[in-house]
């Protein structure tokens, strides 16, 4: 695709339309915008980035943007892992930053209305003074926003019980590449009414149109949890545990994690933490937690569950059931992603997902796969409850940055296509964006694809609007 | 060696609200736990017994009924039994009266070679009742302990953390010790431990039991009163310099800090 330059005419409109301190060109400014957690792997500058105060604006933008053939690339917090709000040729970054303002918490329908830019976190603590409960829970939780979560179809570690954010959309207003203002679905609980233009907006990554609002269902919070951490001395007995006992036990968790020690160690080190329990021993761990409607319940479920686990070979298992002990644990799974990104500039995230019943098998086949790569270095960790198991690869030689990507994703390629042919496919959670475009179109097909790309066409006649992501147009 | 821990249940960290016309801390049973302070005292009594053969820990409470689930969380860290001292004349006790009941039940169910205890609670934030109790029952007390250097039938050696450095100290046995958070890292609960601690029962020992009258326990034995809990009020005035002129802010801003005599 050939775009035309950001010129200072164009520059000068956008001021008109935001405002000028709404409009940055200086290039330390910009850098900010450049690139998503991922790192520097995916790094392109934009032209000038704005940042919207209203939906008016994203029309107006959305207009001179197709008459002057800008690309456009909304951009949440950036704490993506997929590249997806990387302005990849250039042009124009769409900041929802500015967006930020809980419109309103609904106690009678039980839904919160949201700018796109509310931190997930501010919406979960919101919610909560209500006594109410948003069930979404991305590991970037502290800082990504809900409406990057939406367009993302963001996951985290409460999948295996309420779904990944998809479930909890009720209503999306967005104005579209071509900057017509569309509203989809709204406070109502039920819709049978053609083609769900709402779902499909629902990890678009800002491909189709700009989300300007979100309406998020709201539930009530679970009653009582308590965290089980599960130290395993073989790794594959860990694995095996996390579907068995579910099977076995019929407790179902809100949370069942994997860490193998590699990531264990390498966050508690990094970040000074003190040991985490029987490191010494481990080679894996999981970490769940159990909901119960009163003590009594609960401590019955961990009793069942975890002495499954002691039954599959648990080394221990750890009952936290305070905020302090809680917070022990889930410190180090939280932090993990962003110590290991951090730590090792050359680390492919990845994001297989499978059905839970191939995980071990999938992990046994890719570690298979990846002797024949002694240069690169697979560990685990991640959602092991729905089957988000992440195969990350970590370069143990110094490569050049391009040689990393076109390596990395060459052997991810092949963890991929296992994962597609046991019943998985390519991102459970991080989205395609430019870092798994090529594995897609491998894993789904040429048709699926060609419909994308229809549909893309429909939306955004002049591909202005965050090309280069999920496909390639043509 | 005999080993007593004195422990309290708080309201949980994450939970606190506080009536704003009131000034009262809002409560409810669900809510609490065991004093994260006291977690560090719990462990570090654990720790002597991982040590010392033959040592036996009792982890001692007052409060409500419901108090005896913080007891048993320090049960199911490895601490042996408890015992809940509780009693409605207990109520409204200041930190005298508290340290009274306690060093009361002491010197009933004892003696002990080494009391621990935490810093303070999280709560009431005063520090008094470990030091308190060392006091009525007259035996040494070494207060912000971040180490225990050696422990023998007859002495102990800690360090104390202190301002500008560590302090060594010796004292003889029995004693008690208040520990720091720097002193170890609190273990979390193993699944044998809970079911060990939830088969545990807890005693619960009366104003009667421990040998004290409704005048020297809770509201009635308390020499002081809290009169009045209020936030403090807030004044954060600041003052914007405007950075268009860059020379003229630095300038501003200098001037500023000069006038506050900060630099």
């Amino acid at each position: 695709m050939e775009y035309s330059k950001v010129t200072p005419a164009i520059v000068d409109e956008l001021k008109a339309i935001f405002g000028e301190r709404n409009v940055l060109t200086d290039p330390e400014k910009l850098e900010a915008y450049a690139s998503d957690e991922a790192g520097k792997q995916w790094l392109h500058m934009p032209e000038v980035v704005v940042k919207a105060e209203n939906e008016d604006q994203i029309v107006q933008l959305m207009k001179l943007a197709n008459r002057e053939h800008v690309p456009v690339t909304p951009r949440g917090a950036g704490s993506g892992l997929a590249g997806s709000c990387v302005p990849v040729y250039g042009g124009i970054v769409l900041s929802m930053e500015k967006m930020n303002r809980i419109l309103e918490i609904d106690e009678v329908n039980m839904v919160a209305v949201c700018e796109p830019g509310v931190v997930t976190n501010d919406l979960c603590k919101a919610v909560a003074d209500k006594g109410l409960f948003y069930a979404g829970y991305p590991m970037s939780v502290e800082e990504s926003y809900i409406g990057a979560n939406v367009v993302t179809n963001a996951g985290g570690a409460k999948v295996v019980k309420y779904g990944s954010t998809r479930s909890h959309v009720l209503g999306i207003e967005c104005i579209s590449a071509t900057g017509e203002k569309l509203v989809l679905g709204g406070k109502r609980r039920k819709e049978t009414s053609g083609y769900s233009l709402l779902q499909l907006m629902v990890g678009s990554e800002g491909t189709l149109a700009v989300v300007t609002k979100v309406i998020i269902n709201l539930t009530v919070p679970p009653n009582m949890t308590v965290d089980l951490l599960v130290p395993f001395a073989n790794f594959d007995d860990a694995v095996k545990a996390s579907s068995n006992v579910i099977r076995t036990t019929k407790v179902y968790p809100i949370t069942m994690e994997f860490m193998d020690i590699f990531s264990v160690k390498t966050t508690v080190e990094h970040l000074k933490l003190p040991a985490f329990p029987a490191q010494d021993q481990a080679a894996a761990y999981l970490l769940f937690t159990l909901e119960g409607k009163n003590q009594d319940e609960l401590d019955e479920l961990a009793e069942k569950a975890g002495t499954a686990c002691l039954d599959m070979g648990a080394l221990d298992v750890f009952v936290a059931s305070t905020k302090t002990e809680s917070d022990k644990l889930w410190t180090v799974r939280q932090q993990m992603p962003s110590v290991v990104l951090e730590k090792f500039p050359h680390m492919l995230a990845g994001d297989v997902v499978v059905p839970r019943s191939e995980v071990a098998e999938f992990i046994v086949k890719a570690r298979d796969i990846m002797t024949k790569y002694p240069d690169l270095q697979l560990f685990f960790f991640g959602h092991i409850g729905d089957g988000n198991i992440h195969p990350n690869i970590l370069d143990k030689e110094s490569r050049s940055n391009q040689a990393w990507i076109e390596y990395s994703e060459k052997v991810y390629g092949e963890l991929c296509m296992l994962g597609a042919q046991m019943g998985g496919t390519v991102s459970g959670e991080h989205g395609i964006g430019l870092g798994k475009k090529h594995v897609l179109s491998q894993a789904l097909g040429e048709y699926p694809i060609a419909l994308m790309r229809g549909i893309k066409e429909v939306f955004d006649p002049n591909g202005i609007l965050n090309p280069g992501k999920i496909f390639d147009l043509k | 060696m005999r080993i007593a821990v004195l422990v309290k249940q708080v309201p949980s960290t994450d939970k606190v609200k506080m009536d704003e016309e009131t000034g009262t801390m809002v409560r409810s049973a669900m809510d609490a736990e065991l004093n994260p302070l006291d977690l560090y005292a719990v462990e570090e009594a654990v720790r002597a017994k991982e040590k010392t053969e033959e040592t036996e820990i009792t982890v001692i409470s007052m409060g409500p009924p419901a108090a005896a689930s913080a007891i048993k969380e320090a049960i199911a860290m490895g601490c042996d039994k408890g015992v809940l001292l509780s009693d409605k004349v207990f109520s409204g006790a200041d930190t005298w009266a508290t340290a009274r009941t306690l060093s009361s039940a002491i010197e009933k169910i004892g003696p002990y070679d080494l009391i621990f205890a935490g810093e303070r609670a999280t709560d009431g934030e005063t520090g008094q009742v470990g030091p308190s109790v060392a006091a009525q029952l007259d035996m040494p007390v070494l207060t912000y302990v971040s180490k225990i250097r050696e422990v023998n039938g007859a002495r102990i050696v800690v360090e104390r953390a202190v301002e500008g450095g560590h302090e060594v100290v010796e004292a003889s046995l029995p004693a008690l010790v208040s520990v720091v958070k720097e002193i170890n890292e609190p273990r979390i609960p193993t699944l044998k431990g809970k079911i060990r601690a939830k088969q545990t029962e807890v005693p619960v020992m009366t104003a009667q039991d421990v040998g004290l009258d409704a005048a020297h326990a809770g509201l009635l034995g308390s020499p002081t009163r809290v009169v009045k809990v209020f936030y403090p009020s807030l004044s954060r005035n600041g003052t914007i310099v405007d950075g268009r002129d860059p020379e003229r802010a630095v300038n501003a801003l200098v001037q500023f800090l000069k006038d506050k005599a900060l630099v």
